[in-house]
């Protein structure tokens, strides 16, 4: 046990810990706060707040007897945006008095005084109630498509379509909170699968590069110490990735979505996925995910270390192997894993594939270094 | 008793040591030969950090790597170039040393402060070993190669970068230590192990040459070495028809001292050989090499 208190010491430093916090600060500015401080952004506000109203209405899921209630609410709105023009001079003088009229108006080919009248509702005066109704009818429009099944679509996704169909999940609650978290975490990816290999990198380099292995290897412990710097190393990579999520998550919480966490995924605009988990459930896989691809690439990370010679080739290998695997893997690994849009095993197969060529890689490494000559 | 039965070692083409046997009881064993000889490899087996290429190496008559743990706790090992991590003290790294070889805190601890004591250390107990000198360094490796207070003790050039007055204080301790176990030295620099060694083994052309006590492998030379003083003028030639040890000036000539097997001439002094005089003579080739 002290052994291993003492290599996990060596790996999580004061130096590491505060170059850690530097790399995710600038990471934090530059990927990860725009999803936090402006959500929701904003006509995306009105979807947000009609997902809340929805929910709290009409529950998880919506029949035909509440689209009916919810269409009923939209031709309140429509009476009270007709009466609303109605009350303004300058648009009943250009024949808007009604609010299927200002709907129906070519507005590509306006004069600039009417365009002018209208960006006075939505831009100066932010009358909500035209905000809202917009919203409004692209529910609508979206509940009126939820049985079509595009032509131009795969077999199986054609099948899955159906099936969600079949089974009454349609695409009908505002999608802002699905795709706010799948920015979100595919940008909380990279922060932490970068500070994992950035902590865990040098972790067996370090020693050899400092000669220290001659007088490691010759004690009792001898070269089972290897293990147990693989092992400091996974327990670093869960630190790592638990005290991130953490920090990630508490401003996460700020987004306030815990209204949306029992919505289904698929019940989500354009989320079409071959699970049904609830957007709560979603997020645990997202993390589960995290985790798992933090966890080999740490591992992946201590092999290189394991193999090359020095500081230079391991940045050498490590920048276009971690740059390569987030820039290909990240989005369908993570906030894209269910999504029917990759094969439907493609993330279960990968994830499994990745486990297994880790765990078969240490292995051999292990085997290696059992026989290894220290020169 | 260790004992190495037909070792050979190759890298690729190349052989580093050839079919060497060797036994090894308690005592001080100095070996010694020049740089590039193999002597850092045959350490390296000894410490199974290398494997033989041939043949086996045995303690009390179990080959050492299938002895795997319960060999390496009775082993100490200084290796020629050790690693440290600078922001350590001594005491911290020593007890980073002492987890590896199984030695509790609480009797490590005390061990430490004992061993700092023995290598005149025990003043920077808590200082930051990067701010140490090369021979404060070297002392540093002495201790914890001693930590576990070990059966075998292996040496790789441990005078490195000690001063005149370490290495003496150093050969003392060794001489202590050397009563009650096996001690294995591996050396180029023959004061270091001249007077103290009860044995010295020699290596050359990747073979075992000398596995002897220091009398026996002078005797080797008897009535061999020799000194005389000749003119700067004959130096050229006198180097032609001998071999020469050391050269000196005195007194505008020079003092010189020679092997030379054969007739002596009358203006000669017989002397009797050292540990030196038969490295020199042996290895002689591959110091003409390295100049």
């Amino acid at each position: 046990m002290r052994v291993l208190w003492n290599e996990l010491k060596k790996i999580l430093t004061w130096k590491m810990l505060i170059l850690l916090i530097f790399i995710n600060s600038v990471l934090y500015f530059l990927l990860i706060e725009f999803d936090i401080k402006h959500f929701p952004n904003g006509s995306h506000s009105y979807s947000y707040e009609m997902g809340i109203e929805m929910i709290e209405k009409y529950g998880t899921t919506m029949d035909d007897d509440e689209f009916i209630d919810f269409k009923r609410t939209y031709a309140h709105q429509v009476e009270d945006a007709t009466q609303y023009l109605q009350s303004r001079e300058e648009f009943v003088e250009e024949g808007l008095d009604t609010y299927e009229k200002f709907l129906a108006y070519d507005w590509w080919n306006a004069s600039e005084e009417i365009y002018a009248l209208r960006s006075n509702v939505f831009f100066e005066e932010k009358v909500e109630l035209f905000w809202e109704l917009q919203e409004r009818e692209r529910l609508l429009k979206f509940y009126e498509m939820k049985d079509v099944v595009p032509d131009v679509l795969s077999k199986k996704k054609k099948q899955r379509l159906e099936e969600l169909i079949a089974q009454e999940k349609f695409g009908i609650y505002p999608e802002v909170v699905m795709m706010n978290f799948k920015t979100f975490i595919a940008n909380v990816g990279i922060a932490i699968l970068f500070s994992v290999v950035l902590v865990i990198s040098p972790a067996i380099l370090k020693d050899r590069s400092r000669q220290l292995v001659a007088i490691q290897y010759t004690t009792k412990k001898g070269r089972n110490l290897f293990k147990t710097k693989i092992l400091a190393g996974i327990i670093a990579t869960f630190i790592v990735i638990t005290a991130l999520l953490a920090v990630y998550f508490s401003l996460y919480s700020l987004n306030n979505t815990s209204m949306y966490f029992d919505v289904r995924v698929n019940t989500f605009i354009a989320n079409e996925s071959w699970f049904d988990p609830t957007f709560f459930q979603f997020i645990l896989l997202c993390i589960a995910g995290i985790y798992i691809i933090g966890l080999v690439l740490g591992l992946l990370s201590m092999a290189f270390s394991t193999l090359v010679p020095n500081m230079v080739s391991l940045i050498g290998i490590q920048i276009p192997f971690v740059v390569g695997f987030l820039i290909i893997g990240l989005y369908p690994l993570l906030p894209e894993m269910i999504s029917i849009w990759h094969p439907k095993w493609l993330s279960m197969i990968s994830y499994c594939a990745m486990i297994i060529i880790v765990i078969i890689f240490t292995a051999i490494l292990w085997k290696r270094e059992k026989k290894l000559d220290i020169l | 008793m260790i004992v190495v039965k037909d070792v050979s070692k190759q890298y690729g083409d190349f052989t580093a040591l050839q079919n060497v046997d060797l036994e090894f009881g308690n005592g001080l064993y100095g070996l010694l030969a020049p740089n590039g000889a193999g002597k850092t490899t045959l350490i390296k087996m000894l410490a199974t950090l290398i494997s033989p290429t041939k043949g086996e190496i045995f303690y009390n008559g179990k080959n050492i790597n299938d002895m795997d743990d319960q060999y390496r706790e009775r082993l100490g090992y200084l290796p020629q170039q050790f690693g440290y991590y600078k922001n350590y003290s001594p005491k911290q790294y020593l007890l980073y040393l002492a987890a590896l070889k199984g030695i509790g805190k609480k009797e490590a601890l005390n061990k430490i402060d004992e061993l700092l004591e023995k290598v005149a250390l025990s003043d920077v107990v808590n200082k930051k070993m990067k701010k140490f000198s090369g021979g404060m360094i070297q002392r540093v490796g002495i201790a914890q190669a001693l930590l576990n207070d070990p059966e075998i003790l292996i040496l790789d050039e441990p005078t490195a970068g000690l001063d005149p007055k370490e290495r003496a204080r150093f050969r003392h301790l060794l001489t202590d230590l050397a009563r009650d176990r096996l001690v294995i030295i591996s050396t180029h620099i023959v004061s270091d192990i001249e007077s103290i060694a009860n044995e010295i083994i020699m290596i050359r052309n990747k073979q075992l040459l000398y596995k002897d006590s220091v009398a026996d492998i002078c005797a080797t030379l008897n009535g061999c070495v020799f000194e005389t003083t000749i003119d700067y003028g004959q130096l050229e030639d006198f180097r032609k028809n001998n071999i020469l040890l050391s050269e000196k000036q005195e007194y505008g000539q020079m003092t010189v001292r020679f092997i030379h097997k054969g007739n002596s001439e009358d203006e000669w002094t017989s002397v009797p050989p050292q540990l030196e005089d038969v490295f020199l003579y042996e290895y002689r080739d591959e110091l003409e090499g390295e100049n």
